[in-house]
């Protein structure tokens, strides 16, 4: 396989059949492999093997041995041969019965071979009768089956999806910009080395970092930046309107329903954004959240993490005040907050038993990674919780050889399938009893915007102390989250089969590139209760380091080199779908 | 090859080694099927971008490790992008929400805290000051019971009206916060 041809593959697609296969195909269609479906024998958990009954030993017909590595039964003849590179009388079967026998199918992988080019083949319609065979085998002890149609999370409607197209004012709106606004001033005499707009330093109001490093990573966040910009959360119109709902009677309630995280976000993008470059106090917004989170207010060093959420959660909660209703975070059509950030989370839960699994749905508005110890050197994965499906090879990569944590290897760790403990038996409705059990992550729909945690904070309430993880993780610029999604793990699972996995089969979004670029970082450094966050982002591929009111340029290698806490990644290209109104 | 018949030890390793080939053989036909089928299909990771990555940060931290590295300065007492500096505690003055105080940026937290009455300190200190207001109130004689933070059980032993050397009371009550 050279490496020249692997560029040229789009992932997921159908390889090139050869000329041998296209014969076959041509001569017999799909009805072979049929018919093959009935001899496929599966164990829950194991790959399936090509048996005419299930107790067969095969043996190649011409030497009558049976431990060979590989053997293989012909497609046209059912005969089984062995092979291998130094004698193959497989290979000779297919030229002595030639024209006709060249296919044939490994009776202990399920792959197809051609014997003339000795090489493995594959067939959409064969992966398929693989598949179809692997999840019969799952319900046959009655009811379930391992693709049932879970329902997916409400409100997963599939909605049209519209070509961006870049929007420039009308001459009515040209002219109301011009009445009714002023341009603002940008840097003198620097048009070509002029900085972006939306830098600017925020104050720190007494151990406040934590606070000031996620606002300016939201600040800069595209989807986030772009709604407050267009106006699309107009702070006076909101107070208004909280004026006239709470009519003129003064009551407690006035204050906390004035209480608008929004509101206050608005009203620093509109001072970050202004061009004025001294430092911006965001005390309105302290103010603000402390009412939110009332068990946070204090006059201690936070977690940023837990300031993120907690913020996103306050705008949340104010959009679900002026509903009246519980609204579902699923699908983001609740607020600006879930829009940007929501994605949803899939677990699988496997009775290792019997095959069966459970499938659950949870949005989420961030992934938290762990931080395992990586030993330098040799790999020696924790073989107490790690288990793979039908035999998959683990992909080796992603650091382990030398030693280096990375954001990949934190994700496959996430993905993994990890053996539920003797202790965490689960019920398994088909059989109907406690199971060991396997579970495993992955992610049903990207959000907009991915921000990565890494738990560097450890709290052992066993041992009453708390200690930070130091270590060095390595994260990239760019990012592809297609390996991580459910229809590629579901895939993975069933051996990488050629079929559509999952319930929402034409679901465009499983087909889009998952492609991300990190814009923003947020860092710590020092001790647990006595540390420091800064915030680097990255515009127009340039990096600039926010260290509370101090803004300076730094490269590329700083950014890479620092210790990320939260990293905040955008798709590529965002699409956009058609309002439900017109 | 050929099943050896007689017992001796040397046949028996044979084919115990034999075995263990085929055994082995047989796994790393797995990984290669495996393997295969992941790449025709191109599911497999882009190995190369994701390599230069990991050498792109062990250069950059090479880099900055290195003593002569000037990457990044302690802004902190620089002069930033813009070309300005600031002090340590920023000295921006604004009107504080709550009270409507002057307060300087740097100490707007900890005004805050107090201000709105959170935090731990905050109310640790209140107590403090309330129990020492009572404490000269109860050697006389039973007293009202007002107090900002209601603790049923300090309330309770206050209205029964006992008097009690205010030192040793004052200790006692408040502990639990």
């Amino acid at each position: 396989m050279s490496t020249k041809s692997h560029h040229l593959i789009q992932r997921g697609q159908i390889p090139e059949a050869c000329s041998h296969l296209i014969d076959f195909r041509s001569k017999h269609g799909s009805q072979p492999f049929r018919v093959l479906q009935k001899c496929l024998r599966v164990k829950p958990l194991g790959r399936a093997e090509i048996r005419r009954d299930p107790l067969e030993v095969p043996r190649c017909a011409s030497c009558g041995i049976s431990a060979r590595s590989r053997l293989y039964a012909c497609v046209t003849c059912a005969a089984v041969f062995c092979h291998s590179a130094e004698s193959s009388h497989a290979s000779a079967h297919a030229e002595l019965m030639s024209p006709g026998h060249e296919i044939a199918v490994d009776v202990d992988r399920a792959e197809l071979f051609c014997c003339a080019c000795c090489d493995q083949v594959y067939d959409k319609d064969f992966d398929a009768s693989v598949v179809l065979a692997q999840t019969a085998a799952a319900s046959t002890l009655g009811g379930g089956s391992m693709i049932r149609v879970v329902a997916p999370p409400e409100n997963m409607r599939k909605r049209r999806r519209v070509e961006y197209r870049p929007w420039t004012p009308d001459p009515k709106e040209q002219l109301l910009m011009r009445k009714s606004s002023s341009v603002l001033k940008s840097d003198e005499g620097e048009s070509s080395n002029s900085l972006p707009w939306g830098l600017r330093g925020l104050n720190n109001l007494g151990n406040t970092c934590f606070m000031n490093s996620v606002l300016q990573a939201l600040l800069h966040t595209p989807p986030l930046r772009n709604y407050f910009l267009s106006d699309r959360h107009n702070r006076y119109l909101c107070q208004q309107k909280t004026n006239i709902s709470n009519g003129s009677v003064g009551n407690d309630n006035n204050k906390n329903s004035k209480l608008c995280l929004a509101c206050d976000m608005d009203a620093m993008f509109s001072a970050v954004f202004s061009g004025d470059r001294m430092p911006y106090s965001p005390a309105k917004f302290l103010y603000s959240w402390w009412q939110h989170a009332a068990n946070l207010a204090s006059y201690e060093q936070q977690d940023a993490h837990e300031f993120f959420i907690s913020m996103l959660d306050g705008i949340h909660e104010k959009v679900e005040k002026e509903r009246g209703k519980p609204q579902s975070q699923g699908n983001g059509d609740c607020c600006i907050a879930h829009r940007v950030f929501s994605g949803i989370l899939r677990s699988d839960v496997t009775c290792t038993a019997c095959g069966f699994t459970s499938t659950t749905y949870d949005p989420c508005v961030d992934i938290s990674l762990d931080l395992e110890p990586n030993k330098g050197g040799s790999t020696k994965n924790s073989s107490k919780s790690h288990h793979t499906y039908n035999g998959e090879a683990e992909s080796m990569i992603s650091g382990q050889h030398s030693g280096i944590s990375t954001l990949l290897g934190c994700l496959d760790r996430f993905t993994r399938p990890e053996r539920l403990g003797a202790d965490q038996k689960f019920f398994c409705q088909q059989c109907q009893v406690r199971q060991e059990s396997l579970k495993q992550m992955s992610i049903r729909k990207l959000p907009l915007v991915c921000c990565f945690h890494i738990k560097r904070f450890e709290h052992s309430s066993s041992r009453n102390m708390s200690r930070k993880v130091d270590r060095y993780l390595q994260f990239p610029f760019s990012l592809d989250m297609s390996p991580y999604l459910s229809s590629s793990i579901l895939r993975s699972r069933f051996g990488n089969r050629m079929f559509t996995f999952g319930e929402d089969e034409s679901d465009a979004s499983n087909e889009l590139p998952a492609e991300f670029e990190l814009f923003a970082v947020v860092t710590h450094t020092g001790k647990l209760d006595a540390g420091h966050y800064v915030t680097y982002l990255r515009l127009s591929n340039q990096w600039y380091k926010c260290d509370d009111a101090w803004i300076s340029q730094v490269s590329e290698s700083i950014v890479r080199a620092a210790q990320a806490y939260m990293m905040f990644y955008v798709q590529k290209v965002l699409y956009f779908k058609a309002s439900e109104k017109s | 090859m050929s099943v050896p018949n007689d017992d001796n030890p040397s046949s028996h390793s044979q084919l115990s080694s034999h075995f263990f080939e085929e055994l082995l053989d047989s796994i790393v036909v797995d990984v290669a099927s495996e393997c295969h089928r992941i790449a025709r299909l191109g599911l497999d990771r882009n190995l190369e971008e994701e390599e230069e990555e990991l050498r792109l940060s062990t250069q950059a931290r090479a880099r900055v490790a290195d003593p002569n590295h000037i990457g990044e300065t302690n802004g902190k007492y620089v002069i930033d992008i813009f070309g300005q500096t600031h002090p340590a505690v920023a000295n921006e003055i604004f009107e504080c929400m709550n009270c409507g105080r002057s307060i300087m940026a740097g100490r707007f937290a900890p005004h805050l805290e107090k201000c709105m009455g959170k935090g731990r300190k905050a109310r640790l200190k209140t107590t403090r000051s309330s129990t020492a207001t009572q404490s000269r109130y109860t050697r006389g004689s039973p007293v009202s019971t007002y107090s900002p933070y209601s603790n049923s059980t300090s309330v309770n032993r206050i209205s029964n009206g006992t008097v009690i050397p205010g030192e040793d009371y004052g200790e006692g009550a408040f502990e639990d916060t």
